[in-house]
């Protein structure tokens, strides 16, 4: 089967879907191709932006893209539309109902394994001033959630200074859902509580503990398509601050976002084509013409004007690699790694490794180049953890940068 | 195991955990990643069956969503297989799989004694005795089967293009309209259709409950029959979404058998209308009938899960004075005949409840899908009607239907 359109985006992760969007938002028809759903439905959902600039906090993310190196890609995209991206994004979540907010600053917030975590925009519920004017806070967990021990959240919690004089307590709730079969992770809860029953139950099984704790710690636990009303409505029943903890896999808040982002996408009249690998591309002087897939069967041809690739890194598929050598998979193009692969990764868990920033390198209008700066694919952009020269796990950029390229490449590529 | 899974490459990163829509509804089941790869493991030891093999439905919504590929529902489908092999399946399920057989001997009963069913109380309550919940719709079978109609049926002569159609049981016994329209819209393209009666059941619902050796034998013959046109050239299609897949995964249940038969994969009707429109062989733009009409289209998992996107509803968009959205709004829930089983109808309405609302809300009041039995759930959930894409653009193009 052969199709054509005027834009092929590859990926449905956050890049991806942000790209397909802006671009069918400038009335570009668009086709998304994807063999998975990404990384943001298992994350916490909060855009971080940028944390942490050679292993130091940033207090203002925007204030130290200075201090990044010229190819990271908020250098490239530039700090006018890594903004844009963010208020736009913003925009899209307050429509659905889910309002994003970002801070002062860097916003700290709480994780379930008793960490304070920089992020930017995030729901409402995530955001954990409140802590800071209360002394009493309660650490809420239920029952058969194995992921979040609430001793464990707090002995933690008490090593920052700043929190070491709070008087925590720990609250476990009665697991409110019979005959499981499997351990209950925030996700089953949440989406209890999205019913009225388990809103119920939430808000009577908190009540004790919010006549006397001003400030309660949950899982992120509070509904999924209704997450904000659902706190708005437990804070001012209860007279409570709830804040939301940021959990390991299954984050649900990017679960929630995803749902938000997917649903737009439909709106927007994406051709979605799930479960579907690209495999090959056909490129005719410098200027890629078509990118077939293969599915459960036979392969299918996808021509376009124009390409966005946002396959994800390692985790993603979008990089392939042997001992030795890496590569990005759609294009076959080399990433710049040392032949010794014992180079690739730092001696020390938490180090600098070279593998966590190994990417394809492109140029401003994120189009690929060679060493050299000239552009390979004109008609190719890439975002995403695709890209090169950002780590975003130590740097906490992953959404953030995910969403900044996503947005430039798909605006770029609607302007054509 | 005689087969090939990828389960190594199950990183464990829960992603089709949170997609899966039955452990969205419900505890009772362990959950894709648990009961695929993280199972398998322990399969491969011989180390007993988790109690929860028989709540995956196999919609493929965790094969979907997967980044790594993991084929999640075929490991289930395999274990299932060889936990059958020694704990024999119940009546109920030997009576839900094998719906062709049942049709083939209700074929010369007058309608209303085959779907004495579907009203009589005391057939309800043997069929809820039996395991089949009594709240569920039982598609009804249709007064004349389609192999029958497809005789009947004089196509135009000087056809000199071919195309092979295979039916289905859904098809077959309840909706041989549908089939009857796609052959009306190949002979206006110009194509002759042949419709061999060796054709069976894909098997999906025999190997899904449990009949392993029953579905190779399906198998067996229909990929002998296919064989013999892809040697001539022939193409070869379907217009359920579950019996492409089926055919489509032929060689990872049936290896052996799909290694003989050369390639295993049936073309998709509407796909193959698409490729006739692009032809210039059928003119949507010249439809008889142009008036305003709104649909709200379904995606079957199963065609979702075959990476094609959606020719169903490209068709439809295709068509003057239609206006039709995506529901997007996940799984019906029906399965083929896991929503029809007593212990598992709650679970089925609950998955389906999400699109159910989308439907109901949008204020739409004709449906489109292409697999039965996502027709026949939307039909209970929601009261709609319920139409194949292929049907609405026969209608569209002929007008005086
Ligand atoms: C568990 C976890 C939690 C995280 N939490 C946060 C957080 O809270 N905040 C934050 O800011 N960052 C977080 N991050 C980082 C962040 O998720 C990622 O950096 C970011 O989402 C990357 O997005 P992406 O769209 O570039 O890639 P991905 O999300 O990896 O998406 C890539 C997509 O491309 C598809 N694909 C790949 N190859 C092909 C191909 N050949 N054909 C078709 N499709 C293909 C994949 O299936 C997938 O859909 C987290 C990461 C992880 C792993």
């Amino acid at each position: 089967m052969n199709r054509k359109t005027d834009i092929v985006v590859v990926g449905s992760g956050i890049a991806g879907m942000t790209a397909a969007l802006t671009a069918a938002q400038s009335g570009k028809k668009v086709t998304l191709l994807t063999h998975g759903v990404g990384s943001l439905a298992i994350s916490s959902g909060s855009i971080d932006v940028l944390g942490y600039v050679n292993g130091k906090a940033v207090a203002d993310p925007f204030a130290a893209m200075a201090d990044l190196p010229e190819n990271h890609p908020y250098r490239l995209v530039g700090e006018a539309d890594v903004r844009a991206s963010l208020d736009w994004l913003k925009e899209l979540c307050g429509k659905a109902g889910m309002a994003m907010q970002a801070g002062e600053g860097n916003q700290q917030l709480v994780t379930v394994m008793g960490t304070l975590k920089p992020s930017w925009l995030t729901p409402l519920s995530f955001h954990a001033e409140a802590i800071e004017d209360v002394l009493r806070v309660a650490v809420v967990s239920v029952e058969d959630m194995k992921d979040v021990h609430p001793g464990l959240i707090i002995d933690q919690l008490q090593r920052y200074p700043a929190l070491a004089k709070k008087e925590f307590v720990k609250a476990i709730l009665p697991n409110p859902i019979q005959q499981a079969h499997r351990n209950v992770t925030p996700l089953d809860i949440a989406r209890f509580v999205e019913r009225p029953e388990g809103l119920q139950w939430l808000k009577d099984s908190l009540a004790p503990y919010a006549k006397l704790y001003p400030v309660l710690l949950l899982p992120p636990i509070l509904g999924m398509k209704h997450s904000q009303k659902i706190w708005e409505q437990l804070c001012s029943a209860l007279n409570v601050k709830i804040v939301e903890m940021v959990s390991i896999p299954p984050g649900v808040a990017g679960l929630r976002l995803r749902e938000v982002m997917k649903k737009a996408l439909n709106e927007a009249g994406v051709y979605l084509v799930e479960n579907t690998e690209v495999v090959r591309s056909e490129v005719e002087q410098g200027a890629c013409k078509a990118l077939t897939t293969v599915a459960t069967g036979g392969e299918n041809r996808w021509e376009a004007d124009s390409f966005i690739i946002a396959t994800g890194g390692l985790l993603g598929g979008g990089i392939g690699t042997a001992p030795g050598k890496a590569w990005e998979t759609i294009f076959g193009l080399p990433l710049d790694m040392p032949e010794n692969t014992e180079e690739w990764s730092s001696p020390s868990i938490f180090g600098d490794s070279l593998f966590a920033r190994m990417g394809v390198k492109v140029n401003e209008a994120l189009k690929p180049v060679d060493a050299e700066g000239s552009v390979i694919l004109n008609n190719v952009r890439f975002a995403g953890r695709i890209l090169g020269g950002y780590d975003f796990a130590t740097e906490k950029s992953g959404h953030g940068v995910a969403l900044a390229t996503g947005w430039h490449a798909g605006t770029l590529a609607g302007k054509e | 195991m005689n087969h090939n899974t990828n389960l190594d490459k199950c990183v464990a990163c829960s992603t089709c955990v949170v997609q899966c829509p039955v452990s969205e509804v419900t505890s009772k089941f362990i959950g894709p990643r648990m009961l695929g790869p993280a199972s398998q493991r322990f399969r491969l030891l011989n180390d007993g069956e988790d109690n929860s093999l028989s709540y995956c439905t196999n919609c493929k919504n965790c094969d979907i969503s997967c980044p790594h590929g993991v084929d999640i529902s075929n490991i289930n489908m395999l274990a299932r297989a060889e936990y059958c092999r020694e704990h024999r399946p119940s009546f109920r399920d030997w009576v839900l799989a094998h719906g062709e057989l049942e049709a083939k001997l209700v074929r010369y009963l007058p309608t209303f004694l085959a779907n004495m069913g579907q009203a009589n109380p005391i057939t309800k309550l043997l069929l809820s005795r039996l395991g089949i919940s009594p709240k569920a719709d039982l598609p009804k079978f249709a007064p004349k089967q389609f192999p029958a109609m497809f005789k009947a049926y004089k196509q135009p002569e000087g056809l000199t293009k071919k195309v092979v159609f295979y039916p289905g049981c859904f098809v077959k016994a309840y909706a041989p309209q549908v089939g009857m329209d796609f052959v009306w819209l190949m002979n206006k393209a110009g194509y002759y259709v042949e419709c061999p009666d060796t054709f069976s059941c894909c098997g999906t619902p025999l190997y899904t409950n449990g009949f392993e050796e029953d579905a190779r034998k399906n198998a067996a013959a229909n990929l002998m029959e296919m064989a013999k046109w892809h040697n001539e050239g022939v193409p070869v299609m379907s217009l359920c979404p579950s019996c492409q897949l089926m055919f489509k995964e032929y060689p990872v249940y049936f290896p052996d058998l799909a290694e003989t038969a050369g390639s295993t994969d049936i073309g998709d009707c509407m796909q193959f209308v698409i490729e006739c429109i692009e032809r210039g062989e059928l003119d949507p733009a010249s439809a008889a009938v142009q008036t305003p009409l709104d649909i709200i289209y379904h995606a079957p998992c199963h065609l979702r899960a075959q990476g094609i996107g959606l020719p169903g509803f490209d068709i439809l968009r295709m068509l003057p004075g239609v206006n039709a959205v995506n529901a997007d709004a996940g799984c019906c829930g029906i399965s083929g005949s896991y929503g029809f089983k007593k212990e598992k109808y709650d679970i089925a309405m609950a998955v389906g409840s999400k699109l159910f609302e989308t439907i109901k809300d949008s204020g739409i009041e004709l449906v489109s899908t292409e697999c039965g039995t996502c027709k026949v759930q939307i039909m209970h959930g929601t009261g709609k009607s319920v139409a194949h894409p292929l049907s609405i653009l026969r209608q569209r193009l002929e007008g005086s239907n």
